[in-house]
């Protein structure tokens, strides 16, 4: 009998051990928000024994926990008798520790993962809720750092490197959306198209360099000009194309004519030598009978010819034929 | 890859009404939590292709956007993951229902979508198993997406295995604009398992 006893104890005891040194955090709630279980992982990483954390509430001992999150959190826990889950993404720690790895790691804290555990009396009510902590941080950093490349290479992929505008392939793919928006919504837009006059010129009596320095500055202008709504692309060579959201044909003459005026009146100076600049614009208003976006660039392109034709540095609008 | 297994109209008879009562519970824990009235689709219980799994997600519209959670649960040679699928804009009438004032961004409606499926998941697994008598442990949730398309939502399934065993739960809040779907799905090999516990069941 007393054997048994004795190999009961031996049992427990290295439960308890396990329990103790086992690489993951292990807490007992009460009802009061008391600890009633403080494990080593818990100790090392708070750097508080356990003696003093025993029966101490848990939000006097972590001043900084989100109180009012873990209460909700713990309240579904003893009134549905459900486990619950916390992960990183959504909360990324409980318990504000350092980095398991203080030297190598990247991370200023300890990603957490956690999961509540409605914890029965002999009874079988729900008197006390453990919190299991798991130290995610690798896996949370790693999925961080691939979101952040993911964005990068997103933006980089939608960027024309010279000007830094976006590229014909995204601003082509953001007027497509807009094209599908108008016949949803039925709310006009306007597409601009933008060519600088004599382009070959510039390249011609400058050089290429000249050129790029040129097309730079007509970019500038027209980023600094546009509303935060408007979306512009470098289209081609010297052809920039502008989707004004929410504008008829006769508010873009605004837009354009604003436009062309700053670059007429700019000056660039490359190698010593000032070249002055002036631009061609083409608007035309989307409209319900276009069946495909393509027709919407057609129409705009059609009213730069036209400005071009005219004698340039001017704004011309495309009225809508039957295609 | 095993032989696929068929289950006969009883059986399957049988696994909706363990599904109707998992999912009777989950949807009452969801009614206290919100203080409203869900109304109660039937489970719709099928055995799958994997690549008509799509075909799963009968309430959803392949055009809308929603957001995911899933989760892994195994035990007693049973396994299988669930996830829980809701429409982008339920997210709005969701924190009404529970009083969050303020701005619904990103993280608030991850908050939301974690709240819901501790309950509907939790409480819909544990439903199961104490009809079938088995234990599950339930794995850390994980997010498939937000404001993706739910094409996009099943395309990560790799074709390791042919068949799953879906159950589909359709929840609604009865005048309000919220819309998720809940589905079980059931790996192969835990098919013959499941089978013998119904047939237990019927007995």
């Amino acid at each position: 009998m007393q054997l048994q006893e004795q190999d009961q104890f031996q049992d427990f005891h290295w439960m308890i051990e396990m329990l103790q040194t086992i690489d993951v955090g292990v807490v007992v709630l009460n009802k009061e928000y008391q600890i009633k279980s403080w494990n080593g992982f818990m100790e090392n990483h708070s750097g508080i024994d356990s003696k003093d954390a025993i029966d101490a509430c848990i939000f006097v001992l972590f001043k900084d926990m989100d109180e009012f999150w873990l209460r909700h959190k713990a309240d579904t826990v003893f009134k549905l008798k459900n486990h619950a889950f916390s992960i990183w993404e959504q909360h990324p720690y409980i318990f504000k520790f350092k980095n398991n790895r203080p030297i190598t790691g990247v991370a200023e804290f300890m990603y957490q993962n956690c999961t509540f555990i409605p914890i029965k009396d002999l009874r079988g009510e729900i008197d006390k809720i453990a919190i299991l902590v798991y130290d995610v941080t690798d896996t949370a950093v790693n999925k961080l750092e691939a979101i952040k490349v993911t964005e990068e290479l997103k933006q980089l992929s939608r960027t024309d490197v010279l000007t830094q505008m976006y590229n014909r392939g995204y601003w082509e793919e953001t007027l497509v959306g807009e094209f599908n928006r108008f016949a949803r919504t039925n709310r006009v837009s306007s597409l601009v198209m933008l060519d600088i006059d004599h382009f070959k010129k510039v390249n011609d009596t400058f050089g290429h360099q000249a050129g790029d320095a040129a097309l730079k500055m007509v970019a500038n202008t027209l980023t600094q000009t546009l509303r935060d709504t408007d979306i512009a692309g470098r289209y081609g060579g010297e052809e920039f194309s502008i989707i004004l959201v929410d504008t008829d044909a006769k508010s873009s003459i605004v837009f354009c004519e604003r436009l062309r005026k700053v670059i007429e009146k700019s000056e660039i100076y490359y190698a010593g030598k000032q070249i002055k600049l002036t631009i061609s614009l083409g608007i035309y208003e989307v409209h319900t009978k276009l069946s495909t976006y393509n027709q919407w660039i057609e129409g705009a392109d059609a009213a730069l010819f036209e400005a071009k034709n005219s004698g340039r540095n001017q704004t011309k609008i495309y009225k809508y034929k039957d295609h | 890859m095993t032989q696929a297994i068929k289950f006969s109209e009883d059986s399957r008879d049988c696994l909706q009404e363990v599904s109707n009562v998992a999912m009777g519970r989950a949807a009452d824990l969801l009614a206290r939590l919100l203080d409203v009235y869900v109304i109660l689709p039937i489970p719709n219980v099928n055995l799958l292709e994997i690549s008509e799994l799509h075909m799963a997600l009968s309430s959803l519209e392949d055009s809308e956007s929603v957001s995911a959670v899933c989760q892994g649960f195994i035990g007693s040679n049973i396994a299988g993951e669930a996830l829980l699928i809701f429409n982008d804009t339920s997210f709005s009438d969701i924190a009404e229902l529970t009083h969050f004032k303020g701005v619904i961004d990103k993280n608030i409606e991850l908050e939301l979508l974690m709240d819901i499926a501790n309950i509907l998941i939790g409480a819909c697994l544990q439903g199961v198993s104490e009809q079938l008598d088995v234990k599950f442990s339930q794995g850390q949730p994980v997010i498939l997406g937000q404001h993706i398309k739910v094409p996009e939502l099943i395309k990560s399934a790799k074709k390791r295995w042919k068949q799953t065993l879906a159950i589909e739960i359709n929840y609604t809040i009865e005048n309000r604009n919220i819309n998720c779907d809940l589905l079980l799905l059931f790996t192969e090999d835990s098919l013959s398992v499941l089978k013998d516990k119904i047939d237990y069941l019927m007995e």
